[in-house]
């Protein structure tokens, strides 16, 4: 193909910009990571309280040596995933209930907005008490804070779909169920992967939740582990990997969305 | 030969503020193969009476005779779906019939051809321009083979010159192949322009105020435009409506 010289230069102009974007973020992160390592060597802060990036490296590391990293880092995972898939699945029923019936909607309505208002937190003693200690307290408060953002994002999705499409396919003669799997379904797929993007953060955040109300195992026990016995490298190191692994997650349901959803 | 017939229809509306009365003791008839256009006030319940000759709605009183139940409908803008080719979309009403055969297929496919939509089965909608996506809602009415077509202001989302265009488009394929046809409109000359047939309806609620045989044998939109009598017709139903 033949560009023209202006087209050229344009393209060229815009793929400058790309690059130095990328590189002012990069350049970012290595400057605030080197003047924390500085300030925290020259003793201008205090190690102690403050870490440093070298400190957690040599964690993270000490970490993976003597085998607890993958244990930890598995745990909260698979915690945080179990909750999340069935927060999702629940919320897609739920969601598909509110759609197919206005009257459940009407007498749902009020119990969504005072479970979607109440802090989950105040839940804990209870969950506890009903699924003990174990993981699957964890999963049941990761599920608690991802369910009620799931439904109301993909009912509001369905809700919304094109009241001329509705009308012509009522032209059609289409069954509830066809006008669901025709139109509904294919035409909420950007608000699926909407409620998915905002599911990982309030999964992430029930699941570290949880493990900081009961746990013996997990990032979050190791971040109030390490608060409680002063060891401010363990915490931060275990903050870095819930970033990296939150981070992750969300690039992969963004990945799969870009494959997925092309017209709209 | 009757294909469809109002007698003495009316129909309300009911909200919890009241009901409203769209439609008030209509009558008329369409003939197999007539091309009627309806024009009336805004607001005044030319859609409600679509959606009475449809079937989506019943007649508070009165009866509709209908001489067959195949009727497609064509809506203001296109609606087709973008997430499926031209094709698909076409196909749609014969999917939701669950009539999908080969022998429907290719039906649809040769009326495509025929109507210069052969380039663009495998393109999505937002790849064709504004007339083109008509044209394949068109072809989606068609393609159930009904008898009666109902058009609810097909083309007034368009650009005055696209609106041209896909209206002599629209009217000359339904005149091709043979179909019935009921058109609302607000635009009178729009209504002239294509109809054998025209009922003025009063404000809302809507009753019959005035009826017209289009006396023109040109079946082109375009070329009535021109014709001496098209200012006459024009006027007289431009006093009726505005009485």
């Amino acid at each position: 193909m033949n560009l023209s010289k202006e087209q050229t230069l344009f393209l060229k102009k815009q793929k400058r910009t790309t690059y130095l974007t990328h590189a002012v973020r990069i350049g970012v992160l290595v400057l605030l990571l080197g003047i924390w390592e500085i300030a925290a060597d020259l003793s201008w802060v205090n190690p102690f309280i403050t870490s440093s990036p070298s400190r957690i490296f040599r964690c993270t590391c000490d970490l993976a040596k003597n085998g607890n990293l993958l244990y930890h880092v598995g745990t909260t995972l698979w915690e945080t995933l179990t909750g999340f898939a069935l927060a999702v699945l629940l919320g897609f029923i739920l969601a598909l209930l509110l759609w197919w019936s206005d009257f459940f909607r009407r007498i749902a309505e009020p119990y969504l907005i005072v479970l979607n208002a109440l802090p989950k937190i105040a839940l804990g003693p209870l969950i506890i008490i009903w699924c003990g200690t174990g993981s699957r307290a964890i999963v049941l408060m990761t599920v608690l804070v991802s369910l009620i953002v799931a439904v109301m994002n993909l009912a509001n999705g369905f809700l919304a779909t094109d009241a001329g499409k509705i009308k012509l396919l009522e032209s059609m003669r289409a069954t509830k169920a066809q006008i669901l799997f025709k139109l509904v379904f294919p035409s909420s797929l950007p608000s699926v992967f909407s409620m998915l993007k905002l599911c990982v953060g309030m999964a992430w955040i029930g699941s570290v939740m949880g493990e900081y109300m009961v746990s013996k195992a997990g990032l979050g026990y190791l971040i109030v582990y390490g608060g409680q016995v002063f060891k401010l490298d363990l915490v931060m190191s275990a903050t870095v990997l819930l970033c990296l692994l939150a981070g992750i997650m969300y690039a992969l349901v963004a990945l799969l969305e870009k494959i997925l959803v092309k017209r709209y | 030969m009757e294909l469809l017939r109002f007698d003495d229809v009316s129909f309300r509306y009911h909200s919890l503020n009241g009901e409203t009365l769209a439609v008030s003791h209509l009558s008329f008839s369409v003939k197999v193969g007539e091309f009627v256009a309806i024009v009336g006030p805004s607001g005044c319940g030319k859609t409600t009476i679509l959606s009475l000759i449809a079937g989506l709605l019943s007649p508070s009183e009165g009866k509709i005779h209908r001489a067959d139940e195949k009727y497609g409908y064509m809506l203001q803008r296109d609606e087709l779906f973008p997430w499926r080719t031209v094709l698909k979309n076409i196909l749609l009403p014969l999917e939701i019939e669950r009539k999908l055969t080969k022998e429907n297929r290719e039906h649809c496919i040769s009326l495509a051809n025929k109507y210069g939509l052969k380039d663009f089965l495998d393109k999505y909608p937002d790849q064709l321009s504004g007339g083109l996506r008509q044209r394949a809602a068109l072809i989606r009415t068609l393609s159930t083979r009904p008898d009666l077509l109902l058009l609810d202001e097909p083309f007034s989302a368009l650009d005055y010159q696209t609106r041209l265009n896909v209206c002599e488009d629209v009217s000359s394929i339904i005149r091709e192949e043979k179909k019935t046809a009921v058109l609302i409109t607000h635009d009178l000359s729009e209504g002239i322009s294509v109809a054998d047939k025209i009922l003025v309806l009063t404000a809302r609620p809507a009753s019959l105020k005035a009826e017209h045989v289009v006396p023109f044998t040109e079946r082109s939109p375009l070329k009535r435009r021109n014709l001496q009598e098209f200012p006459h017709l024009f006027d007289l139903l431009w006093r009726e409506l505005n009485e």
